[in-house]
């Protein structure tokens, strides 16, 4: 193995290994020594990166890393003035070699105290965008500086955000055994949104430079199919996001070319992974139970129409049409309308797409994004009306927010100037 | 004291090894929507659905066995604290997931040091 390969893996490992670490040792010596506890597993990851490339890998690297973190964050409290909690603190003479027996019962503890910890920030007493930023941080081991750049923040807002969460956690009396059945489905949802979020920021990010952030997208299914691993989280909709944000992974390396975005209808469909786009369909499957359909089932059934289809034109828009109707009374949003336009233009023509606009009824916040321009600019031009669409489509790139977005939309408007026909406009879900 | 510790695993089916084909995919695919079209048919009653607490399903097919099962992978666990193996059973009964028939359940007591 080079020392590339060993440095990747190692990454590898410590992301996946972070949030779990962390979580474990929160449950054994509190919430408010959380800085400290992600300082000791930092630490032990970056002992891990010494000696690991010197020596053989040990076997058990969470619980080499484990130990090593206990240990530092041990001789760190003994450095401090909090000496006297510790002391009292019985998980002090835990501080041995493991056996492989105990190795066993860490590593399930390693995850099970991770969904505990996922659990108790998706407090409502915890504003969403705090959140999402803890969430980031201390269970998926992204820095404060990096969570400022893919969330488009400053690195002291990202911390402010942290600092409440964690303030309000300590306040609630932060208990991770307490942790039970009926508070696991009260905050399901609350969870499920806060992953949606983390995978839609992945999606197509608000960060100028980078448009796809593969890393966010991956961690945000990895922590979905843990709450599908726990017999309790193991819900439909646990199933339907997962089967969302795997029928998008399985497209994501075609979404992008050196160009730019690349469009559904010019993504290379023999692309697309296969294996991913199977797995969603597993957990789609599994979805499809119980008397309730969340947003997730939608937008994944929408996912799966898209993935299932041999072609852009043999799309079947119909059912996608059928499916955003369906979606606007779950979780009603103007931007589904402005999907299920695009999708009726492709179903009927574009004078129906546009006829669906004109029915609904457009808040103002939709009338100032780029998106009401832009789907409003395509759907005309293809109506041959092509002096508004000019109009719009201007209107929509001087809204739009990064660069990547300006540049799809310029490189659209240069079709519209050369009345080039665009044959099966190549714009689907926002 | 419920003070014992047990160890849940979920195990569910491996895909890996038996590839569905196309037409495998379409029946998953069907089925899945025609779960969906329910909700199509029935959109003036879904509000009263949505705002109501997940559904609970029990089913009494958890057994306290290990369950060695080919094409299986070990998907993932939990802990649980209960006075004993009953009562632990009785909590797992209350997860949906039971009723799941691709899934199966263990359950192990783990003996702290």
């Amino acid at each position: 193995m080079s020392n590339k390969e060993q440095q990747d893996n190692i990454e590898h490992v410590f992301r996946h290994e972070y949030g779990s670490l962390v979580a474990t040792l929160v449950r054994r010596v509190g919430i408010q020594h959380v800085e400290m506890i992600e300082d000791a597993v930092q630490w032990s990851m970056t002992q891990a990166l010494t000696h690991w490339a010197l020596d053989k890998k040990p076997d058990n690297q969470a619980a080499w890393l484990y130990q090593v973190a206990h240990r530092h964050l041990l001789s760190e409290f003994r450095n401090t003035v909090r000496h006297q909690v510790i002391l009292n603190n019985e998980y002090e003479q835990q501080d041995i070699e493991f056996s492989p027996d105990i190795e066993a019962s860490l590593s399930s503890e390693l995850s099970d105290a991770l969904l505990r910890m996922l659990f108790l920030a998706c407090d409502d007493h915890i504003p969403i965008e705090s959140q999402l930023v803890f969430t980031l941080k201390s269970l998926c081991g992204f820095s404060v500086s990096e969570i400022a750049a893919r969330l488009f923040v400053s690195e002291a807002n990202v911390y402010k955000r942290f600092i409440r969460a964690k303030s309000v956690l300590i306040k609630q009396k932060f208990n991770m055994d307490e942790i039970n059945q009926s508070l696991i489905k009260q905050r399901i949802s609350a969870v499920h949104r806060v992953l949606y979020l983390v995978f839609t920021e992945g999606y197509l990010s608000s960060h100028p430079d980078v448009l796809i952030r593969n890393d966010l997208c991956e961690e945000a299914s990895r922590l979905t199919l843990l709450l599908i691993q726990n017999p309790i989280c193991n819900v439909p909709e646990s199933h339907a996001l997962l089967a969302l944000m795997y029928f998008n992974i399985a497209r994501l390396d075609t979404r992008e070319d050196q160009t730019g975005l690349v469009l559904l209808a010019q993504q290379d469909r023999s692309m697309w992974d296969q294996q991913k786009i199977t797995q969603a369909m597993e957990h789609l499957m599994q979805s499809g139970q119980g008397d309730i359909i969340s947003r997730y089932h939608i937008e994944a059934n929408i996912a799966a129409e898209h993935c299932m289809a041999v072609s852009y034109q043999d799309t079947r828009w119909d059912k996608i049409v059928g499916s955003y109707e369906l979606l606007e009374n779950v979780a009603p949003s103007a931007l589904h309308i402005l999907n299920r336009a695009l999708a009726m233009a492709e179903w009927k023509n574009a004078k129906q797409g546009l006829e669906v606009l004109q029915r609904a009824d457009i808040p103002t916040w939709l009338t100032r994004s780029y998106h009401w321009y832009a789907v409003l600019a395509d759907l005309q031009y293809r109506d041959k009306q092509y002096k508004s669409a000019k109009k719009n489509a201007e209107q929509a790139i001087h809204l739009a927010p990064t660069k990547g977005i300006k540049d799809l939309l310029k490189r659209r408007i240069a079709n519209y100037n050369t009345n080039k026909s665009i044959k099966n406009s190549p714009r689907h879900s926002l | 004291m419920s003070n014992k510790k047990f160890m849940c695993i979920l195990r569910s089916e491996s895909g890996a090894c038996e590839k569905p084909s196309p037409s495998d995919m379409e029946t998953m695919y069907a089925k899945y929507q025609a779960w969906q079209s329910k909700f199509a048919k029935n959109i003036l009653d879904m509000g009263g659905a949505l705002s109501g607490a997940a559904a609970v399903v029990t089913n009494d097919s958890v057994k306290d066995g290990p369950f060695i099962e080919l094409k299986e992978v070990i998907g993932g666990y939990m802990l649980l604290v209960g006075e004993n193996l009953d009562e632990v059973v009785k909590v797992i009964q209350q997860s949906p997931m039971v009723e799941n028939p691709r899934t199966s359940l263990e359950i192990r007591e783990i003996s702290t040091p």
